[in-house]
Order: structure tokens, then C-alpha cells, then sequence
């Protein structure tokens, strides 16, 4: 018998692939598991396949199925790429939809008249789980598929959808879950995640040997001193022409700013500049639905993106993807070119635009690396007590709980397996009582124990608060940015706006535009004709090179040492290579290339790890505080993906063993927790564990005007908890996070490691090599001393009273 | 660090307190009490010794300086108690503990209702507005406009930064013969008017007062 979705790939004119046959069958079998593919491959009939035959089979009367997608912008497509074979079979209803964005009497009906199929997201799961009457609604469900699932599975978002699926599968065990993801260099632990540690599922495999073309666009002369932070616009007639040979593009760059720039400049001078777009997170929500409508009906050109359309639902007439910049891991390139040629079987093309010569490399490396079919792996993330106390409030809210069962469930999750008692116990005063000393928080109300020991939230205040709290991602405040009358823009940062002064011109959203002034929220703009504008730089954004581009890029080095050739596109690179390794060394995967010189400015000391630039921050303050212990002084640091600087007044005196010294693993948290004033760094970080943890409420802006009063800040909180409730774990959990999110700090331990086997070629170049021209062009980023933070501040007075400065010494 | 206000001399303290030698006594604004208590209530987690953290803060201040008379200027209490709820017996037992020391308090827009209350603490309500030699002691102020005097209200902060440091300090403002305090209690948020060029901040850091920009 044919299977229903081949019914509906027959009227299309397709045929089944093996891997989607393969699925079907698994979920016949009752069976859970992950679908792994690269995007526009098919895997969303993969997954929707079994329910399908399902649904013929047995006809649901309540929700049986809901549809996991990351991102509420991409809900509505996919609900439509859902319901398109369900009238081919013969279907009466269509997949709802359950979102942010979705309206209260939209919600209602939901409730009231439940469609067989939702699509919603991991936050809007989280609060269906938060009403009374979750059990009866979510309890009859026999599936869930999650869509995208190596975009989650990375961040606390994932954590918290983990927990909610043990929700699910604790009221139906027979529950099946599948997920839907890109490849990854961790598949297993990916699907032990989603599905539950100890737990069978089938790991299918999709058409990998997809085909994908990528070709760099070189620079018309490759300079021999590589600059990195350029916009590489001096490729810019070289991107025109390619334009012009396909029908439509999108254009990826690595960051907001970029693609601002780019899209300004391609539209100054394309001869089809009305048909270019920009899209990116900060813009309007309808301009970027407009871009995308664009796209795919074929009336755009060219779209300028960032990262924000690196998911989504397939739009198949895009012929040409580009990327500026280097794509800085091999995850990300294979993504990107597979948004080109949408189609089974068609072949991906990514035209690769480097900014600077060694990203000539980074692309080559790329490659070679995507052909031996080798990818990132994306680590979840682990502790996040922050994460579970919310679910546990969540859950409170909703049916309530019993300590010994919900123990059980955390424990059947990845992140709840290897919480402690201690934590446990933890956690339930936390929740209950506000923290384990029973007189410590006086008065706290937020989770009850009734007389039958079940856990429940009594008190109204605290239910609404926390539904509006639900959730793991806290936005940068930022402004809506509009004309005076009219439309709307998008959204900036506060942080960048409020530096502005009313009559200074900013580019956003594709044109320049002029600050009125703000108020309530908003910043009222008008458009302005002036080419003197600054742009607005987003926090974030920029990836580290992984770890995997990284040794590849090490590899084709000690490729071009040994005398063997490079890649064609690489060789254009070789007369640089070859100035680095004349004036010093090649570093290579067994080489560390230590490099000093001095200058009018100090002596420089230059050393490149190839570890990628968090890892270098953490690397290059541990060196310097190292070195201070010895004989103090101050040092300004540069990092970037390849290497560090560190200039001194005085030279450091150094030798291989002393290097080693410096270099070694030992001691590594307790030193780099002493180096980097890491209890400010927290203190930041801090911000986003009390809101998940309901430390802290932020209600909405420019609403909630009665809630304002509890409206808290985590500074503040930080600040209280350091000095009351010292032993608080979130505050450690801060402290942890803060390393690994801003450092790196477990690449920084597996490279210090490496490090103590590589050979250390210790040089004197005289002149800047090309591998130091970069970071010395850099510099001047931060000024580290070994001081206390009090002394700092003692400092930066001094500064202010303007005395002489004080040096550490 | 001493300033002159409307011929007075006022001193600054660091711990963001005003100490008026004239009158022998010691000016605070914007204490906040009770404030984590508020959020307790809505099921946020604080610990309960920030009330003795703030009561000791001021014990410090009244143990360095021979005050006989300590002055609020407004934002006493971040919030009326509600029934049952133990810290304003926490506030009475300390104010017992300072017998001779008169307590004034000019209410702010937080110590609505108040009155029974400071009466049981033995504090004595001066009003919104209390002139004193030549001085208007008020809790807010027109940012605009401000007239010889002090206030509370505005909790004034400034961002300083020096290379890639950053910093965010309490501050005396002063514009004119005008001088905002800085919030007293430490769970309080802060308004910047660092940037703000008509107003002088002094920050009140670590161990001394110091002039900004």
C-alpha cells in the first residue's frame, strides 16, 4: 500500500527518498528518534509523514500532535508547509498555530476547539504547561516533532523545551519525539537530549552527499598585510557581477552592521537597486516578512541578511547564496549554501567573499573540511538550576507536583541527570522559602505545599508575573526606531541609540537617518541626506572561528610549509605564507609561533594558538597576569581569531621553558578567575540567570505600569545575594557561565593542553610578520592590571582627578 | 569634601550622606526601607538581612558623627507594611536604640499613608517642604528649575569610563544652590545625570567624594 505523504509527493511529481520511507516506517513502529539532513531536503515530510498515516488510520478528537519551530517569525510557514498535503488527502482541518504572536480570542479557541495538529514554540509550550488544566489538554498527545532542533539543543531554550517534552512523556509515556536537524558532529548526544537519556531511537541519516559548490571570489590584488574588521567593499564590483548572473541572491554577512553597508553599497550602485532588500533581527517584522515574500515570489534580486535567515522554511527560487566574510565554522557555511538550489538533487552554490587575505584560507580550510564530511558539534548547556527552577514553578502553576515523581522526571532529562541531592533540596527551598535558611526570606510566597504535599502556586500576582517571565531569552533593551508620523523601522539597541544626540545622523534599516529625539520607548526619526553617518554596532553576533575551522586552518598551513600545494584559490595566499615564514614561522598543528618585536610604542609579544578570539581574551589576560606575578606591569591586550598581542613598556624577558611556564594548564580556573576581575563579568551575566530564575522581574516595557514597583534590577540583585547569600549556586552558576560564554573556557583548557605538546618556535622578526599585522592594527582594546577592582576604582579616580597616572609597578 | 550651599557649609560624606554642622545633624534621602520586602511578597527571592544592612549603614554613620538630629528627605519606606509583616518592628527596636537622636522625615512620594506609622517609630513628620536657613529641605526637586535647597528623589548616578573600564557611581548633583542626594539605600536603581551639563556630580566612592567631569 502506498503511504499517504507519497500520495501527495505523487501529485507533485516526486518520489520518495529512502530516508523519508525509513521514517515513516520508524513511526509506524511507535519508535522516537532524530532526522538529520542538510536544510531543503525533505526532512519536514520525513517527520509529518507518520502522523499523517496516522491521522487517517485513527482520526485524533483532541491535540495528538504539535510541532516544535524555534523561531515564532517562521510559525506561520510552517503551519502552511504542513497543511499543504492535507487536502491531497482529504483532510477537513488545518495545523493551528500558538504563538507569541498569537492572539488572546485566537488562544481561546484553541483551547476551546483544539485542532489535531499545532505548530508552536518552546516558550509558548512552557505556558501551556502553566494552566490548570495542561494534563487534560497536553495529556492525549502522541507526538511531538521538533523542527530545528540543533538551533535549541545549543542554548537554554533547548534546556527548557527538554524539560517540557519530560513533562509530556511523564503524562504519556508512549509519547513518540522526533527531531528534525542540520548535520552536527554530535548527533547521538543530540537525540539522547531530545528524547531522553538511556531511552531508544532511531538515528536516521538524509541525503548528505548533497552537492555543494563553493567557490571565493579573490580580490583583485591580495595585499601582503592582511587587515581583519574590514568590510571587504573593495569586492564589491566583483559581487555586482555576480548579481548580475543569477536571478536572485541572498547575501549573508557576519554581522548587523555589515549588512547595513553592504546593502547601501550594492543598492548605490546595482542598475536594480529597487529590487534589493535588507533583512536582519533588528528590523520591522513586516519589512523582513516583506524581504522573504520577495524572495520567494521572485520580485526581489538580491536580499541582504545576517544570520536571521539562516533558518527557515524552505523558498526554492534563490539560485546564488553569498557569503562576505569567512563563515568562521564549517556548521554555518553548509547551512548557508543550503539555502541556494532549495531542491533534492539540485546542486548548492556559495560564492564566498573574503574581507582580508587570510580568509582566502579560513574558506579553503572550510571546504576541505565540509568534503570529508566533518561538522561542529553543539554542546548543551549544563547546571542550569536557573532553567529548572523556572519549569518547576512552571509546572507548579500548572497540575502542580509531587517532590518524589518530579525527582524521577528531572532525573529521566540531560541536564536534570546529574543534579545532586544537595542541588535538589536546593531548587525546593529556593522555589518555596526563597533559599535553605528557613528565617532568610521572610514572608516569600511564590510556590505552596497543600495539605496533600502537592506543590502548587497560590497567589494570582505571582501566576501572572511569572507567565510574562517565561522563557530563557532576555533582549537588550532597545527602541523602536520610527518616523515622526508613519512607519516603523525596527528595533536598536538602547545602548547605541542613547549615545546619539538629537540632530546626529545614524544608518538604519537600509538608510540614513537623522535622530528627533526619543520618548516612551520610541526614537522618532527622519530621513536624512547625510553621508556622515555612524552605524550602529549590535552586541554580539560575532562567532569565534570554531575550533574544527581552526585545526583545518593549521593543517593547510603546514601544508604550504612542508612544500605541498594548496588548494587552487588558497595558492593566491602562498607569497603572504611564504613572507610569514622568511621574516619568522608557520604555525602549524605541532607548531606554536611565538613572536617578538620591539617598537617606539614598547616590546611586543605576539603568539598564535589559532584557538579563536573568545579563548584569546581568556589566554591573552591569563598571560599577562602570569607574567605579572613575576614582575608586575601593565600590558595592553589585541586578540583576534589567529593569535594575541600583548606591548609592554618593557620587554618580558623570555625562553622556551619560561614560555611553557606561562603557558601551562595547571592552575588554570583559579588564575584566569584572578586575571579577569571575573566577579564584574558576572555581575553582567547575572542579568539573564535572575530573570530565568525569577530572581528578578521585568515585566514588559511601557506596560505593566502596576508591576513597575517589583521591577528589579539584576545588579542590584547581584550585588545583595554576593553579600547576604554568598553560597547562593546561581551566583555560581553566573560565575561558570560568564567563563565558558565569554571565553570559552573549556577551549581554552583543551588548547593550553595541546599547547604543552606542540614545539614552540620562539622568533625575533624585527618588523611586523603578516600574521602580527592584523593584531597590531587592532590594539588598544582593553588595559589589563593584577589590581583589585577597588584599587581600579581608586585608579580610574585618580585618572579623574587628574593626577599623574599610577602605574602597577 | 565641603561645599557651600546658600552660605552653608555642608559636608559630603562618602556613604552619600550630608552632614550640616550648623544644625549638628545628618541628612539621608531615599532610603527605600522595606523594599525587599515588596518583592518578597511577589515571590522574588531576597535575603532578609538587606533591612539590618541598611540600619547598620546608618548606625556607622551616627557612630562617626555627633549627630543630634537625623533628617529624611524623602522615601523613607519603599512601601506601607501590610498586617503581619515583622519589619517595621525591626525599624522600631532600632529606633529605640538611638533615644536622644530626633528623626525628621519630609515624606516622599513612597511614604504615602505613613503617618501612624512614623508616629510609632517616634519620628516626626516635617512636611513636604522645610525651610531652614535659607535651605529647602524638599524630596523633589524641578530638574530645571531647582531652588536653594536639598532633595532626594531622582537616586543620581553617572557612568565614568576610563580606557575599557567602566563604572557606575552613586552622586551627589548639585546645580546652582541646589543639591540632589544620592539614594541612601542600597537595593535602589539610578537615574544618570552624568551626561547631564547642567548638573555638577560628585561621586560618592570608596572612600571620599570626588568631582566629576
Amino acid at each position: 500500500m502506498t503511504h499517504p505523504a507519497e500520495r501527495f509527493l505523487d501529485g507533485l511529481g516526486a518520489r520518495p527518498q529512502g530516508f523519508q520511507r525509513e521514517a515513516w516506517s520508524a513511526w509506524v513502529k511507535g519508535h522516537s528518534g532524530l532526522i538529520h539532513a542538510p536544510t531543503g531536503t525533505g526532512k519536514t515530510l520525513a517527520a509529518w509523514g507518520g502522523p499523517l498515516a496516522d491521522a487517517l488510520e485513527n482520526p485524533p478528537r483532541a491535540l495528538a500532535w504539535l510541532w516544535i519551530t524555534p523561531l515564532r517569525a517562521l510559525a506561520v510557514d510552517t503551519a502552511r508547509s504542513l497543511d499543504a498535503p492535507l487536502d491531497v488527502l482529504g483532510f477537513d482541518w488545518r495545523v493551528g498555530l500558538r504563538t507569541g504572536d498569537t492572539s488572546a480570542s485566537a488562544r481561546r479557541k484553541l483551547r476551546d476547539a483544539p485542532p489535531p495538529a499545532m505548530v508552536t514554540t518552546p516558550e509558548s509550550l512552557s505556558l501551556m504547561l502553566s494552566y490548570a488544566d495542561a494534563d487534560r489538554r497536553l495529556g492525549r498527545l502522541r507526538g511531538v516533532i521538533v523542527d530545528e532542533w540543533h538551533e535549541l539543543l545549543g542554548s537554554k531554550r533547548g534546556v527548557l523545551l527538554e524539560l517540557a517534552l519530560a513533562r509530556l512523556r511523564a503524562l504519556n509515556p508512549g509519547l513518540q519525539l522526533w527531531g528534525l536537524s542540520a548535520t552536527l558532529g554530535n548527533l547521538d548526544e543530540a537525540m539522547e537530549t531530545l528524547i531522553g537519556p538511556g531511552r531508544q531511537g532511531r538515528l536516521i541519516a538524509g541525503d548528505l552527499r548533497r552537492d555543494i559548490d563553493v567557490e571565493t571570489l579573490l580580490p583583485p590584488a591580495v595585499e601582503r598585510f592582511p587587515q581583519a574588521g574590514r568590510t571587504g567593499l573593495v569586492q564589491l564590483p566583483g559581487v555586482i557581477d555576480a548579481l548580475d548572473r543569477a536571478s536572485s541572491t541572498l547575501l549573508f554577512t557576519n554581522t548587523r552592521s555589515q549588512a547595513e553597508l553592504w546593502f547601501r553599497a550594492i543598492q548605490s550602485v546595482a542598475p536594480f537597486a529597487d529590487r534589493v532588500a535588507l533583512h536582519h533581527g533588528s528590523i520591522d517584522r513586516k519589512s523582513r516578512l516583506d524581504a522573504e515574500a520577495g524572495l520567494r515570489d521572485g520580485r526581489l534580486r538580491c536580499v541582504v541578511a545576517t544570520s536571521s535567515l539562516d533558518l527557515g522554511v524552505d523558498f526554492s527560487p534563490v539560485e546564488q547564496v553569498i557569503q562576505v566574510g569567512s563563515p568562521k565554522g564549517i556548521a554555518r557555511l553548509m547551512q548557508r549554501a543550503g539555502r541556494s538550489g532549495h531542491r533534492p538533487g539540485q546542486r548548492a552554490r556559495l560564492l564566498c567573499v573574503p574581507t582580508h587575505a587570510l580568509e582566502i584560507l579560513e574558506i579553503a580550510a572550510a571546504r576541505e573540511k565540509m568534503a570529508a564530511g566533518e561538522v561542529e558539534a553543539r554542546v548543551p548547556p549544563a547546571g542550569c538550576l536557573d532553567v529548572i527552577a523556572q519549569h518547576l514553578v512552571t509546572v507548579a502553576l500548572g497540575s502542580g507536583f509531587r517532590e518524589a515523581a518530579m525527582r524521577e522526571e528531572i532525573a529521566g532529562t540531560r541536564v536534570g541527570r546529574r543534579l545532586g541531592a544537595e542541588q535538589w533540596q536546593w531548587l525546593l527551598d529556593f522555589i518555596t522559602r526563597g533559599g535553605p535558611a528557613l528565617k532568610a526570606y521572610p514572608d516569600f510566597r511564590r510556590v505552596e505545599i497543600d495539605a496533600d504535599g502537592v506543590y502548587r502556586v497560590k497567589d494570582r500576582r505571582i501566576a501572572r508575573m511569572h507567565r510574562m517571565s517565561v522563557g530563557t531569552i532576555t533582549a537588550d533593551a532597545s527602541l523602536q526606531v520610527r518616523f515622526r508620523r508613519g512607519a516603523r523601522l525596527g528595533h536598536i539597541e538602547e545602548r547605541f541609540l542613547t549615545r546619539l544626540k538629537p540632530g546626529e545622523t545614524f544608518i538604519f534599516a537600509g538608510r540614513a537617518l537623522r535622530l528627533e529625539r526619543i520618548r516612551d520607548m520610541t526614537a522618532y526619526v527622519r530621513a536624512s541626506s547625510s553621508n556622515k553617518a555612524s552605524v550602529p554596532r549590535w552586541a554580539g553576533g560575532r562567532l569565534p572561528l570554531s575550533t574544527l575551522l581552526a585545526d583545518s586552518l593549521l593543517e593547510l598551513l603546514e601544508r604550504c610549509e612542508s612544500g605541498r600545494t594548496l588548494p587552487a584559490d588558497a595558492a593566491v595566499v602562498a607569497p603572504l605564507l611564504a613572507e610569514q615564514q622568511r621574516r619568522s614561522a608557520l604555525p602549524g598543528p605541532g607548531r606554536l609561533v611565538v613572536e617578538r618585536i620591539s617598537s617606539r610604542e614598547g616590546a611586543h609579544l605576539y603568539l598564535f594558538p589559532f584557538a579563536g578570539r573568545l579563548a584569546h581574551e581568556g589566554l591573552a589576560a591569563l598571560l599577562a597576569w602570569r607574567i605579572g606575578q613575576r614582575a608586575p606591569r601593565t600590558f595592553s591586550l589585541t586578540v583576534n581569531d589567529y593569535g594575541i598581542e600583548l606591548v609592554s613598556q618593557r620587554p618580558v624577558p623570555l625562553d622556551v621553558p619560561t614560555l611553557r611556564e606561562l603557558l601551562s594548564p595547571g592552575q588554570l580556573l583559579e588564575d584566569i578567575l584572578a586575571a579577569l576581575n571575573a566577579s564584574e563579568m558576572a555581575r553582567h551575566r547575572f542579568r539573564d540567570i535572575a530573570r530565568i530564575a525569577g530572581l528578578v522581574f521585568q515585566g514588559y516595557p511601557g506596560r505593566q505600569k502596576g508591576a513597575r514597583q517589583v521591577q528589579a534590577s539584576s545588579g542590584l540583585m547581584f550585588d545583595v545575594l554576593s553579600e547576604h547569600d554568598p553560597a547562593n549556586p546561581l551566583l555560581d552558576q553566573s560565575r561558570r557561565e560568564v567563563l565558558e560564554a565569554e571565553l570559552e573556557f573549556s577551549r581554552l583548557e583543551t588548547c593550553l593542553t595541546a599547547l604543552a605538546a606542540r614545539d614552540i618556535a620562539l622568533t625575533d622578526p624585527g618588523r611586523l610578520t603578516p600574521l602580527a599585522f592584523p593584531l597590531w592594527a587592532d590594539r588598544l582594546r582593553g588595559q589589563l592590571s593584577s589590581e583589585q577592582w577597588e584599587d581600579r576604582v581608586e585608579r580610574m579616580l585618580d585618572r579623574l582627578d587628574r593626577r599623574p597616572e599610577r602605574r602597577t609597578a | 569634601m565641603r561645599i557651600e550651599l546658600a552660605g552653608q557649609i555642608l559636608e559630603l560624606l562618602p556613604e552619600g550622606a550630608v552632614w550640616w554642622p550648623a544644625h549638628d545633624a545628618l541628612l539621608v534621602a531615599d532610603l527605600h526601607l522595606g523594599k525587599d520586602q515588596v518583592f518578597r511578597r511577589h515571590g522574588m527571592a531576597l535575603p532578609a538581612s538587606v533591612l539590618d544592612g541598611e540600619l547598620e549603614r546608618l548606625d556607622q554613620l551616627l557612630a562617626a558623627h555627633p549627630a543630634r538630629e537625623l533628617i529624611v528627605l524623602g522615601d523613607l519606606v519603599h512601601a506601607p507594611p501590610e498586617p503581619g509583616e515583622n519589619w517595621p518592628e525591626v525599624v522600631a527596636r532600632w529606633r529605640r536604640d538611638h533615644p536622644g537622636l530626633a528623626i525628621g522625615v519630609v515624606p516622599g512620594n513612597h511614604d504615602r499613608a505613613l503617618a501612624p506609622q512614623l508616629k510609632s517609630w517616634d519620628m516626626i513628620d516635617l512636611g513636604a517642604r522645610h525651610e531652614r536657613d535659607g535651605l529647602t529641605l524638599m524630596h523633589e526637586t524641578n530638574l530645571d528649575r531647582p531652588e536653594p535647597g536639598l532633595s532626594g528623589h531622582v537616586h543620581p548616578v553617572a557612568r565614568i569610563r576610563s580606557g575599557a573600564e567602566r563604572l557606575r557611581l552613586p552622586v551627589f548633583a548639585r546645580r546652582d544652590q541646589h543639591l540632589i542626594l544620592p539614594a541612601f539605600g542600597r537595593f535602589t536603581g539610578g537615574y544618570n545625570l552624568g551626561d547631564d551639563r547642567h548638573w555638577q556630580c560628585l561621586a560618592a566612592a570608596g572612600h571620599r567624594v570626588v568631582a566629576l567631569g
